[in-house]
């Protein structure tokens, strides 16, 4: 037993390698291949005035006239030593620039997820409950216009409303001028982008929690349960609910980098300081180095939250385990 | 008295496209201690029937006339909550496909000890567990520490039967309706879990509402016949007598 569970990790740690590999091997290529002079990030407006002699040698400084592979190499090696080299816009290292953006990031992603997930999760009970009752119907009517409306308008349509006709609420950035360690002042910021991120998220999540559901519902073993002296409700919060939770934490897994991903557009629409706007400006800019970080560091979130999919799923479905899971029960083989 | 009685009972489904008659004015009643095997073709409304008494129908049916009794007391108006109670201690139900009639998330052992659990609130969780066992025991399963651990997806169609049988008999229920509950499981099987309820009838006294369209097992095991067709419930009687007519009314055709 003990052994198959080693086996497992070491399976899934092997994949995680292998899918981060190759994300960088693509990520490398389509952005060098994009059209477009990293030049232009390194010394702005300056390359025109440059000659073709300067041009040359910058770039030979920077690396860039090497063929492809021999670029991957030296940037696999420096990868692996954790040096990710400088990003040619900020001119500082690229890790520096990421940490002091991420943790807006993570704070907005993070809240918005979490936020999505119960949500998610009590409205689809909810609704689940209410059948196509009244609740229920006002509910997926809502849910419907607003998921169709995109982030970047919804964002633009709050920040009409409440920033500049009501002014209630402040409508760029992560804080105020001179006010950097103000948690009062943070939360208010974060209201308009964590209302997007939530609005744009949450119906996906609630509809699909509701349609397992009634999946469920529809099940027969619904019936013997009710059977048993169970009422409605109980049915749902004991019975469905348990066999729609599996897929819906892995839903979630996989929704995880998608909701922090999701952050990207708000945060250039709101002028938030984060992640996104930093990969929007990367790839905007060529700015190689740092688009690299960034799409490696979304993209190993995303493979990691898979893989955490999976086990997750695997851990509390029954059906999904493997022989010899953590129980020690086997499997019977039919 | 009778343990059962269902008079003029009538009940329609309500579609956008209109109304469909699934019983017109079923009557019948069911004698305690009584194996009573409901027979017709599919669609004819044997299973509505069991669902109307039990009010598991969904939204869209109704209970149009008719007045459903047991044991002298009319039933018919009961709410949700006062069948609730009646659900998991005067009746009972196997369905037909064990399979999926039970919950594919929770061990056997869970399953079964939900239903104690709603029939007997009092009991400790040893003493639970203890039921649990006997119940397994009775129904023929082997109560080991493994089985009682096991999900639904590592037992065979028998083995799941006599799982959703156990959680019926938890309910300790004076009616147990079996939906075709052999009708899934292949012949062998089926004839011991027919055995099954012969026996359990015999040590629990409860009556059995056997739907089947097998007229073996009708034969096998039911005291009387009802016939249904369309709807209607045209004919109830004494198994050897009702099924003679069949076999007759065959031959001439």
């Amino acid at each position: 037993m003990k052994k198959l569970y080693i086996v497992t990790i070491l399976h899934n740690v092997g994949k995680f390698v292998l899918s981060v590999f190759l994300l960088s091997v693509l990520v490398f290529t389509v952005s060098r291949l994009a059209p477009g002079d990293p030049l232009y990030a390194f010394y702005g407006e300056r390359v025109e005035k440059m000659s073709a002699a300067q041009q040359e040698e910058a770039r030979e400084r920077l690396g860039l006239h090497e063929p492809l592979v021999t670029q991957y190499g030296r940037w696999l090696r420096g990868a692996v030593r954790g040096d990710f080299g400088i990003s040619y816009q900020y001119k500082r290292d690229v890790k520096e620039v990421i940490a002091a953006r991420i943790g807006n990031t993570l704070l907005l992603g993070g809240l918005g997820f979490g936020l999505t997930f119960v949500l998610a999760l009590f409205l689809g009970l909810f609704c689940a409950w209410r059948e196509d009752r009244a609740a229920d119907r006002i509910i997926c009517a809502i849910g419907t216009v607003t998921s169709c409306i995109p982030e970047f308008w919804l964002s633009l349509l709050l920040l009409l409303v409440f920033a500049v006709w009501l002014g209630w609420l402040p409508g760029s950035g992560a804080y105020s001028v001179g006010k950097e360690g103000d948690a009062a002042d943070r939360a208010v910021h974060l209201v308009l982008p964590l209302a997007v991120v939530v609005l744009g998220h949450l119906w996906y999540y609630a509809f699909q929690v509701r349609n397992r559901l009634l999946e469920e519902v529809r099940a027969d073993y619904v019936l013997l349960a009710r059977m048993k002296g169970l009422g409605g409700r109980q049915v749902l919060y004991r019975h469905c609910l348990r066999g729609a939770m599996p897929s819906y934490l892995s839903m979630m897994a996989v929704a995880l980098p998608h909701i922090l991903g999701g952050t990207y557009v708000v945060e250039t629409v709101f002028s938030y300081p984060g992640i996104g706007t930093l990969a929007y400006e990367s790839a905007r800019y060529q700015d190689y180095n740092l688009l690299m970080v960034v799409s490696l560091l979304t993209g190993t979130l995303v493979i990691f939250c898979n893989l955490l999919a999976g086990s997750i799923g695997g851990r509390i479905d029954p059906r999904m385990r493997r022989h010899g899971g953590a129980d020690g029960w086997e499997v019977k083989s039919r | 008295m009778d343990v059962l009685t269902v008079k003029d009972l009538s009940v329609s489904f309500y579609r956008p496209e209109g109304e469909t008659e699934a019983l017109k004015q079923v009557s019948f009643s069911l004698r305690e201690g009584e194996i009573l095997a409901v027979m017709g073709e599919t669609g004819c409304g044997k299973s509505v029937l069991c669902k109307s008494i039990l009010k598991l129908l969904p939204d869209i049916a109704r209970i149009k006339t008719g007045h459903i009794s047991i044991r002298g007391e009319e039933i018919t108006g009961y709410s949700e909550k006062q069948m609730q109670k009646l659900r998991g201690s005067f009746f009972s139900m196997v369905f037909q496909n064990p399979m999926t009639a039970l919950n594919p998330c929770m061990t056997v052992g869970e399953q079964i000890g939900e239903a104690v659990r709603l029939r007997r609130p009092e009991l400790s969780g040893r003493e639970r567990r203890q039921r649990v066992a006997a119940l397994m025991e009775l129904a023929g399963l082997n109560p080991s520490k493994d089985r009682i651990r096991q999900y639904p997806f590592q037992l065979s169609g028998g083995m799941a039967q006599r799982c959703v049988i156990a959680i019926a008999l938890a309910a300790e229920p004076a009616v147990l309706f079996a939906d075709e509950a052999t009708t899934a499981l292949d012949v062998t099987v089926q004839a011991q879990i027919l055995e099954l309820f012969l026996k359990l009838r015999k040590r629990m006294g409860m009556s059995i509402v056997l739907v089947t369209h097998n007229p073996g097992v009708a034969a096998a095991v039911a005291d009387r016949v009802a016939l249904m067709r369309g709807g209607e419930l045209f004919r109830i009687g004494d198994v050897e007598e009702v099924l003679e007519e069949i076999i007759h009314s065959h031959n001439l055709t």
